[in-house]
């Protein structure tokens, strides 16, 4: 044990040691945990690789790079499926047969059953990511069951006594030392591989992408994330780290149990993810390894093996959701505050993270109630310092405040040609109506209001024309080509842009990182290509000249959440700014503002329409007449007004609708 | 006639299912939680009275009042210490995956203990209503059957009539709907959340005392009865218990009549691949929110 | 720092509405406006570590209509949460003289505060009925005594438009027809005084008015009013004091 403990404290001492070190200079991304499971790992194979404290150390190994690859899956990105279990008996009986009736060397067989399990995870994968969030997780609940009953059934899998292999993961025959360390040391290197590649992909670019993938794939599909693709990349990214688990794990433990592809399997896989921190793949080595030293620990904790996970699981959560890693984080994290080094970091990725959801809060009303009164952290200056209006956006000048650069990706609209035009748009849901022949054109520039009564049809236009909702019937044609069918990801790359009623900001991480997911590059490279380079900082840095532009550079390193709802609003505006749009769709961007702040986006509405064509869904008449060239208006589903500002005011038709008699 | 007393068989499981899903629905209705251990209580329910009853030699009625006076203590000091904390605590935990956990690892915890109390074997409530079929022409009806379809009836009316005509009951809804909209008119929506967690424990204990009889539990058997469970509340959006109800008769039903006419070994199997491919192919129509798919 | 007294008509303590020929309860219990039904003191208001509501000082006598006016994000619905017991508070809160329980909104009903909250939080699935009734539970648990009770009659008939859409789902009304379900609502709880949060938020015109007629008519019954808005001109029709919140310090403007 005391060499246990010196070799790894010195392993420990000098990856910090470098790691502090290279910090000042750029610290290869995602490098340091696959090291530190690499030196780790090796030292403990290579001292107790023949003692039982080495062998469940690979058992762990062995459900680890299971574990890690779900972190990135069900942890990181909320796709929660369970098919793990089965795929990690596909790997481990797959190998079984190969080697006991065909012949094939482990390592062969191991290689030829990834594969296998890569396209058949990408066949089943296509079928059923076709399903999202909760229909996801139940209809992938079924493949442990059925797995079950075709595997009990069958004797080809050894039925209830298992099947035995008669080959060894090392390859090469010698004395059982060798065989027993190589074999272990083999895992090693594929577990700390499978760390790395989780760890380059969670901190790219495209691991941003999961992100907000996770948070809400509405969001994400608007803001350009192509959420079949990387759906369907994740299941057999999943998949496939779950056959490489049960591959090396045959491969070692020389036998296939009945239970391998029993629902207890995915749920034992499932603890081990949760106890040890779902959203990072280390935190996932850590709950493989609790578990399996666990089990092995004492006799009393083995049998009853059940209350203790019960137990440590429910405590786990209950301390952080993040579980083990977070625990850590959070205790890293407060040393480095009491030290000094204060600052949010947005580049150490996955495993500073906490809960982050979408804000739909503002101040006031319903998130908030039962909050605390806090006697510390209150604001050392009370009076007038409360607010973030005064240092906001100061003093906004009514003149073009926006040098070329953050629109300069704009078409520029042209003035005449039509950029957007609606055709006899239908909607209904049910038997009800909600859209009823709605037609209108919108030029390459401009300012333009959709107004109307509460449930006339407002946001459900606006999701027409963005994407997430198709039409019964009718054409939307952008630039000339018909959209009507195209995914809003894709509207997102033609140039249509949109904010949403509630902010749907994503918590936990800054108004930096926020902006960034709209400057993102990735969409169309698959993930794999983000194991090589990542493109994150040139999507930050755009984000940081978008922020720039828009006197928002103070706010860029601060916490979403912690803003007030004007500049909640204003980092959406940002966000959807950042890419240059061509059309911009605003879904009452005043709401819950006061008369000052609203006037400041009235001018900042008039400077972007100079550039770009703006619609925007308003309740507020007086901005709307204010501001706007041309106004819709809807009523029960129908366009009864399409007109300027002038005739806006006198039209009979509106005053009744919308101001009273 | 076969059809029929497949039927019946049908049915029969069916509203246990239902039973269980009705009482996932509503306590997710109300708290955002999915309790994925209503399986457990059931099979302690059942394991406790047998113990009691057959290995300890209690009066029957005395066995059954103590198993169930034992399940709703103890889901009372689950809610109390576990719970409280991580909804109403200084930072309530969010989130399905979460909220999925908690009674995940509550399950296991149950399973562990009745493993240390009950053995590993075999085991059932007695019979409570013993006898011979009752026969209506060619259909059976088991006796047991008939007592699970009486408490499901029972049970299930009685928590019908509660929402629908009391205040009480109307406010159980409210808490569900807008916890907000609850609290200003006095409604204590945690009050509400721990009487429905017990309530659904002490059920799933009736529940897993008079169906045991019928199939037989061991420590593990909670797991599968909660997945039903789950599975048939899944398919009403988890929100709607009358849809919940209605899918625990339907997969029920469905199971007796894949094991009686395609396979008895294998029925089991089709008919999670059915579950699973009704899921992908309607997920809407099945009560799951809209996928968002390309 | 405290309320601004007065009102625009220049006759400080008497309603807009006063009528001469007015019925005896409405004009007395105006009249009498000796008892204060609502006093705060040092109220202090925090979500975390951000301060909505510093240390603010008013009183509401009995009878009277306040407007809480202000800019939004100003911390005027968030008064309204600590006074109702809704989010936990710093300072004092006395309805009628008795000392509120810190964030206890049963207390506060009991001692006839009612809130009609922002944005309304109705119960959607459940029926217009059910979600005024469910007003009464602040003082029962029998639905068969609030049925019959008079609170529960008079909520009902303050909007006769809602009639034929009682049996509705509240989720399915319009925006002003569920304004109008919240405050009948809040009045089926039988409030002494009765807290509006911004009671037109997303309506069109028209149906404000409405809106606020209802509310006159309310307040002539003699129950004491609390009015947040946001755009003073409508609520000062009806009110006779005004509360202004700046930077979450209520006092004079």
């Amino acid at each position: 044990m005391n060499q246990f403990l010196a070799a790894s404290s010195r392993a420990f001492r000098w990856s910090s040691a470098v790691a502090s070190s290279r910090a000042a200079r750029r610290v290869p991304r995602g490098g340091m945990p696959s090291v530190i499971v690499l030196a780790a790992g090796a030292i403990i194979v290579l001292n107790y690789g023949l003692l039982y404290t080495g062998s469940v150390f690979v058992l762990s190994a062995c459900y680890a790079i299971v574990t890690a690859g779900m972190a990135v899956q069900i942890g990181f990105s909320q796709q929660i499926a369970f098919s793990q279990s089965v795929f990690f008996g596909v790997g481990a009986y797959g190998v079984a047969l190969l080697n006991t009736h065909a012949h094939m060397s482990v390592l062969l067989a191991g290689v030829v059953m990834v594969v296998a399990a890569a396209l058949v995870a990408l066949l089943l994968g296509s079928v059923v990511t076709r399903a999202s969030g909760l229909a996801l997780a139940v209809a992938t609940l079924m493949l442990p069951l059925i797995a079950v009953g075709y595997v009990s059934g069958t004797d080809l899998l050894g039925g209830p006594v298992g099947l035995p292999l008669n080959g060894t993961l090392w390859p090469a025959s010698g004395s059982t030392t060798l065989i027993a360390l190589g074999g272990g040391l083999i895992v090693v290197v594929v577990l700390a591989a499978v760390v790395f590649i989780a760890t380059r992909i969670l901190s790219s670019d495209i691991g941003l992408e999961l992100f907000v993938l996770g948070v809400d794939e509405r969001t994400a599909a608007a803001l350009g994330v192509r959420t079949p693709r990387r759906k369907l990349e994740l299941f057999v990214l999943g998949c496939v780290c779950a056959a490489l688990g049960g591959v090396v794990y045959v491969g070692t433990q020389q036998f296939v149990p009945e239970t391998v592809v029993d629902p207890t399997t995915e749920l034992a896989l499932l603890i081990m993810l949760f106890i040890g921190g779902r959203r990072s793949p280390i935190g996932a080595v850590i709950g493989a390894l609790v578990i399996q030293y666990l089990q092995g620990a004492s006799n009393w904790v083995s049998v009853n093996i059940l209350i203790v996970e019960g137990v440590l699981l429910t405590v786990v959560l209950l301390v952080d959701p993040e579980g083990i890693s977070g625990i850590v984080a959070t205790g890293i994290a407060w040393l480095r505050r009491k030290s000094g080094a204060a600052r949010v970091s947005a580049a150490l990725g996955p495993a500073e993270l906490t809960g982050a959801e979408l804000t739909g809060a503002e101040l006031t009303g319903a998130e908030l109630t039962g909050a605390e009164l806090t006697g510390e952290g209150q604001p050392a200056a009370a009076a007038g310092t409360v607010r973030e209006a005064p240092d906001a956006i100061a003093g906004l000048p009514l003149s073009s405040v926006l040098p070329d650069s953050t629109l300069a990706g704009t078409a520029g609209g042209a003035r005449d040609a039509t950029l957007l035009e609606v055709r006899g748009v239908f909607k209904e849901y049910g038997g009800l109506s909600v859209l009823h022949d709605v037609s209108l054109a919108l030029p390459g520039r401009g300012l333009f209001a959709l107004c109307g009564p509460n449930g006339a049809g407002k946001s459900t236009l606006l999701n027409v024309i963005g994407g997430s909702v198709a039409p019964s019937s009718g054409e939307v044609v952008f630039a000339g080509s018909d959209i009507t069918r195209r995914p809003p990801h894709e509207r997102f790359y033609l140039g249509i842009s949109r904010t949403f009623q509630a902010v749907h900001l994503i918590k936990g991480r800054t108004v930096l990182d926020n902006v960034a997911v709209a400057c993102l590059a990735s969409h169309t490279a698959s993930i794999v290509t983000r194991i090589g380079r990542s493109q994150l900082d040139a999507a930050r840095a755009k984000a940081a000249r978008t922020l720039a532009d828009l006197g928002m550079a103070h706010l860029a390193d601060r916490e979403v959440s912690s803003l007030t709802l004007e500049m909640q609003r204003m980092v959406e505006l940002a966000r959807a700014l950042a890419p240059g749009p061509r059309l911009l769709l605003l879904d009452e961007p005043a709401s819950g503002l006061s008369e000052e702040q609203r006037q400041r986006l009235a001018a900042l509405l008039v400077t972007l329409a100079e550039r770009t064509c703006v619609l925007l869904v308003e309740h507020d008449l007086a901005l709307v007449a204010q501001v706007s060239e041309r106004i819709f208006v809807l009523s029960g589903g129908h366009l009864v007004f399409d007109g300027g500002p002038a005739d806006f005011r006198s039209s009979p038709v509106v005053n009744s609708l919308l101001v009273g008699s | 006639m076969k059809f029929g007393n497949l039927l019946i068989a049908g049915i029969t499981t069916g509203s246990i299912y239902a039973m269980f899903a009705v009482c996932v629905s509503v306590w997710y209705r109300v708290s955002n939680i999915l309790n994925l251990a209503v399986g457990d209580f059931a099979m302690v329910g059942a394991l406790g009275v047998d113990n009691l009853y057959r290995v300890k030699g209690l009066p029957l009625p005395v066995a059954i009042l103590t198993t169930l006076v034992v399940v709703a203590v103890f889901a009372y000091l689950y809610d109390q210490v576990v719970l409280r904390i991580a909804q109403d605590g200084r930072r309530p935990i969010e989130g399905i995956v979460i909220t999925f956990f908690f009674t995940f690892a509550l399950s296991f915890f149950i399973d562990g203990v009745a493993k240390v109390l009950f053995g590993t074997d075999v085991h059932a409530a007695p019979t409570l209503w013993g006898g011979p079929a009752l026969t209506l022409g060619s259909l059976n009806f088991e006796r047991s059957g008939l007592l699970v379809l009486a408490c499901a009836v029972i049970i299930g009316g009685a928590f019908w009539l509660y929402i629908r005509f009391t205040l009480g009951g109307k406010a159980l809804e409210a808490s569900g709907e807008n916890s907000v909209g609850a609290r200003i008119v006095g409604i204590d929506t945690r009050q509400y959340r721990r009487l429905i967690f017990i309530g659904t424990a002490v059920i799933a204990a009736v529940f897993g005392i008079v169906e045991s009889p019928i199939t037989g539990f061991t420590y593990l058997s909670g797991a599968t009865i909660s997945l039903t469970g789950f599975l048939a509340a899944a398919y009403g959006g988890f929100r709607k218990p009358g849809r919940a109800l209605v899918a625990g008769l339907f997969i029920g039903v469905l199971e007796a009549m894949l094991g009686g006419y395609v396979s008895a070994e294998y029925g089991d199997t089709v008919l999670y691949a059915i579950l699973a491919a009704a899921i992908l192919a309607w997920p809407r129509a099945l009560g799951f929110e809209s996928a968002v798919s390309g | 720092m405290s309320a601004a007294g007065g009102n625009r008509h220049g006759n400080p303590g008497e309603s807009a509405s006063e009528s001469p020929g007015g019925t005896a309860e409405g004009t007395a219990g105006q009249r009498a406006a000796a008892g204060v039904a609502l006093a705060v003191t040092g109220l202090s208001v925090a979500y975390g570590n951000v301060v909505a509501v510093h240390d603010a000082t008013f009183a509401v006598a009995e009878g009277d209509a306040c407007a809480i006016t202000g800019p939004n994000g100003n911390g005027k619905s968030s008064i309204l949460m600590g006074v109702t017991g809704m989010v936990r508070r710093r300072g004092t809160v006395e309805i009628f003289g008795a000392p509120a329980k810190n964030g206890d909104v049963k207390w506060a009903a009991r001692h006839g505060l009612t809130l009609v909250p922002e944005r309304r939080q109705l119960y959607p699935e459940l029926s217009a009925a059910d979600n005024i009734i469910l007003g009464c539970y602040t003082w029962t648990r029998s639905i068969g005594k609030a049925r019959r009770s008079d609170a529960y009659g008079r909520a009902v008939d303050l909007f006769p438009e809602l009639k034929p859409h009682l049996k509705q789902a509240a989720g399915t009304l319009s925006g002003g027809e569920q304004q109008m379900v919240a405050i009948a609502r809040g009045l089926a709880a039988d409030p002494k005084i009765l807290a509006v949060d911004e009671p037109c938020l997303g309506l069109a015109e028209a149906i404000a008015k409405r809106v606020y007629d209802v509310l006159a008519q309310i307040h002539d019954a003699g129950t004491t009013l609390i009015v947040v808005e946001e755009a003073p001109r409508r609520a000062l029709t009806l009110c006779n004091r005004r509360v202004e919140v700046r930077n979450g310090m209520a006092g004079a403007a």
